[in-house]
């Protein structure tokens, strides 16, 4: 089967490099149809199907641009996770399906799309810079995700709603727990940014292979990305390179 | 009698510093500002105050400004020779008055760190205020343009007079309705294209209705003239445009207010172009006369520094500041190494050096600058070092490099042994700012002596 991608909003979600995700799926899948939404479009998933649904980082303006243009599609959007529909939604994306953006020195306090019980907290001048590493079930244990943060964000949402995975090491939602992101069925939003698919190899290789079960999934530039992976890791395994800011703190 | 003892004590820190051969522009302004926190609004400052701030480009404006406006006899305070954060400023600030606080400098031009805008401008309050541009930096400091431009806005006093880049919807947003304003810009050149491309492009829709803009030309990232099909926005008109660029000549015209003016061509990068014409229409807005900004630029020189080019036997050895972090820095840089028409090889080493050992450098960037530049057949073989080598090879390849053209290598230094020279017109050494002594100086060395020995 030939896989539909919906990127919405790529005019302004598009901060920090994290398009590349979905430009490293398109080589690693050739076949596949990348559908562009514009922010005047209406969204591809309205009336169709994508088989992947991604947003990416938005500036705070574009954040509020994005609940904008798909609050009026939220029963859609709660039918599609439900049935099953793959939905990324990468770095501060997630937090447009949340129910409250709070930025005070912005002024403004801003209800979400209202997908997930979870509300983001802005510090303009508090910008949070930190790694983290965590196992996710669609790997094996010996291959977990790793990932960086860069974000004036931080996000508070019941324990009760799964995340997207629990860091080893490093911080989840916020300084004080450990459960990082979002999943639905077969929806995942994450503040992790590298982008998530180039750096994590393993974990796309399982995206693909959910996308399309008929397939064998091949990834692109395969052996430069588990090196690059893999040098990581090691990193990521030295306790030098580990601040106190990246451990989860108290309550 | 507290400015008094701040004034004291910074000269004579000054004083002592500059005894120990150190500069002695940075630790002052903190001393001052430990020793008085408002000390930037509270010294008395010189009849008029600059202020020119931007991603790119701040450092040679200020230059060429604070020269120009003494070629015009005037005497100018500067931070040229040191920090452009708040410390630097008040360093400045202090070192224009008298050990009673007068002031002994006619006028004040401060480049800006745009980030350090909230703690320079509320006390600085400057009479004029020039934006280069606003572009993507550092991804953990700068997030984003239209967060440093909200910073920027955030802290301008309302009186400033704003000098603006029309070609930056971004930089030109700058300020509120009680800000006067005045664009500069470069008109089209035959290199623009019609439509934006490249991973970062932080304009693309209109800000009045989100409606995708045409581009009446598009230069790089953001930078060019836009229209709204929808509403009909458009970029603001430019009182202070560049035209008619004759690089091969040296020759540029220049539209200054209303009049037209033949001008010598300080250089014909178009960085340097925009560079020219904001000093331009800084020096306008000050009140020099036209024939008199024109004269200054047949005195004024940028510095070279990015860059510099030798011919070793019949190869060209180019050294190119290649600013790690930054991918937009970085883009020109590919841009640039593209435009040479011969057969490449390029040794790359663009790692943090502060990330080496007590981080890991987060790659992210590297996937905002557009190394598909570097995907062309003339490129005959990149070898990469450092620690963060797979992440740049699997950049390259998905740029569309053939894996097979990338060698990587742990040590920086050693890329510069590894590289296969033979058949090659042109041989690069791209590094970044904080390696530049370390790996810039003895790659150019050692690629220096290869080529001797292989002519």
């Amino acid at each position: 089967m030939s896989l539909t991608i919906e990127m919405l909003f790529p005019e302004v979600a598009n901060l920090h490099g994290d398009n590349a995700n979905i430009a490293y799926l398109a080589q690693c899948r050739p076949d596949a149809r990348i559908v562009r939404t514009g922010l005047t479009d209406t969204p591809e998933f309205v009336s169709g199907r994508p088989d992947l649904v991604y947003l990416g980082p938005l500036t705070e303006q574009g954040q509020l641009k994005a609940i904008q243009r798909l609050k009026p599609h939220r029963k859609r959007i709660d039918d599609l996770i439900e049935s099953g529909t793959s939905f990324l939604f990468t770095h501060n994306a997630l937090e447009v399906f949340g129910t409250r953006i709070r930025n005070d020195e912005m002024g403004y306090d801003e209800p979400g799309v209202g997908v997930f019980q979870l509300e983001a907290t802005l510090k303009m001048f508090g910008r949070y810079n930190g790694k983290v590493i965590g196992r996710v079930p669609e790997v094996a244990v010996d291959a977990p995700v790793v990932g960086y943060k860069s974000q004036f964000s931080m996000v508070t949402a019941s324990d009760e709603v799964p995340g997207f995975l629990t860091a080893d090491r490093g911080i989840g939602r916020n300084t004080t727990t450990a459960v990082e992101g979002v999943r639905r069925n077969n929806f995942i939003g994450t503040s992790l940014i590298g982008p998530l698919l180039v750096m994590n190899p393993h974990f796309t290789r399982a995206l693909l292979g959910r996308l399309d079960p008929d397939s064998e999934p091949v990834l692109a530039h395969e052996r430069l990305a588990v090196q690059a992976y893999e040098a990581r890791l090691t990193d990521f395994g030295d306790d030098r390179r580990w601040h106190p800011f990246e451990r989860v703190q108290s309550r | 009698m507290r400015l008094l003892l701040t004034i004291w004590a910074v000269k004579l820190s000054v004083f002592a510093l500059r005894a120990l051969g150190r500069q002695g522009t940075h630790v002052p302004g903190l001393i001052a500002r430990k020793l008085h926190p408002g000390i930037i609004g509270a010294v008395r400052h010189p009849a008029r105050v600059v202020v020119v701030t931007g991603t790119n480009g701040k450092t040679t404006v200020s230059n060429l400004l604070a020269e120009a406006l003494e070629a015009q006899g005037l005497r100018v305070a500067s931070n040229r020779n040191g920090s452009n954060l708040a410390a630097g400023v008040a360093t400045t600030l202090i070192g224009a008055v008298t050990w009673t606080g007068r002031p002994k400098a006619d006028i004040a031009v401060m480049e800006m760190d745009e980030r350090s805008a909230k703690l320079i401008l509320p006390g600085l309050v400057p009479d004029l205020l020039v934006c280069m541009n606003l572009t993507r930096d550092s991804i953990k400091r700068n997030a984003h343009p239209a967060y440093i431009a909200w910073i920027i806005s955030s802290a301008l006093p309302e009186r400033t007079s704003l000098v603006l880049n029309a070609d930056d919807l971004i930089a030109a947003s700058l300020g509120g309705e009680s800000n006067p304003r005045t664009y500069f810009a470069v008109d089209r050149l035959p290199t623009d294209g019609d439509r934006p491309s490249g991973a970062a492009v932080d304009v693309a829709i209109c800000p009045v209705c989100d409606h995708s803009l045409d581009w009446e030309y598009w230069r790089f990232n953001h930078i060019g003239k836009v229209r709204c099909p929808a509403c009909g926005f458009r970029s603001p008109a430019a009182a202070y445009r560049a035209l008619d660029i004759d690089a091969a000549n040296g020759r540029v015209t220049l539209e200054l207010d209303g009049e037209s003016h033949p001008a010598r061509l300080i250089n014909g990068n178009i960085v340097n172009v925009y560079n020219e014409i904001a000093v331009a229409a800084a020096l306008g807005r000050l009140g020099v006369p036209k024939d008199r900004i024109v004269a200054a630029f047949e005195r004024l020189e940028p510095p070279t520094t990015r860059f510099a080019t030798e011919m070793v036997g019949d190869v060209q050895l180019v050294r190119l500041l290649t600013k790690g972090l930054v991918g937009v820095a970085c883009s020109r840089a590919f841009e640039y190494l593209a435009s040479f028409r011969g057969r490449k090889a390029v040794v790359l080493n663009i790692d943090e050096v502060s990330e080496r050992v007590t981080d890991v450098e987060n790659t992210a960037w590297t996937y905002d600058a557009d190394y598909e530049y570097l995907a062309d057949d003339s490129l005959g073989q990149i070898v990469v070092g450092g620690v963060r080598r797979h992440d740049q090879a699997l950049r390259l390849a998905i740029a569309g490099v053939d894996p097979a053209r990338i060698l990587t290598v742990e040590s920086e230094t050693a890329a510069a042994d590894l590289i296969e020279l033979d058949g090659a017109d042109e041989v690069f050494n791209l590094h970044s700012v904080h390696n530049a002594l370390i790996t810039g100086n003895p790659v150019q060395k050692r690629l220096r002596a290869r080529l001797q020995e292989h002519a």
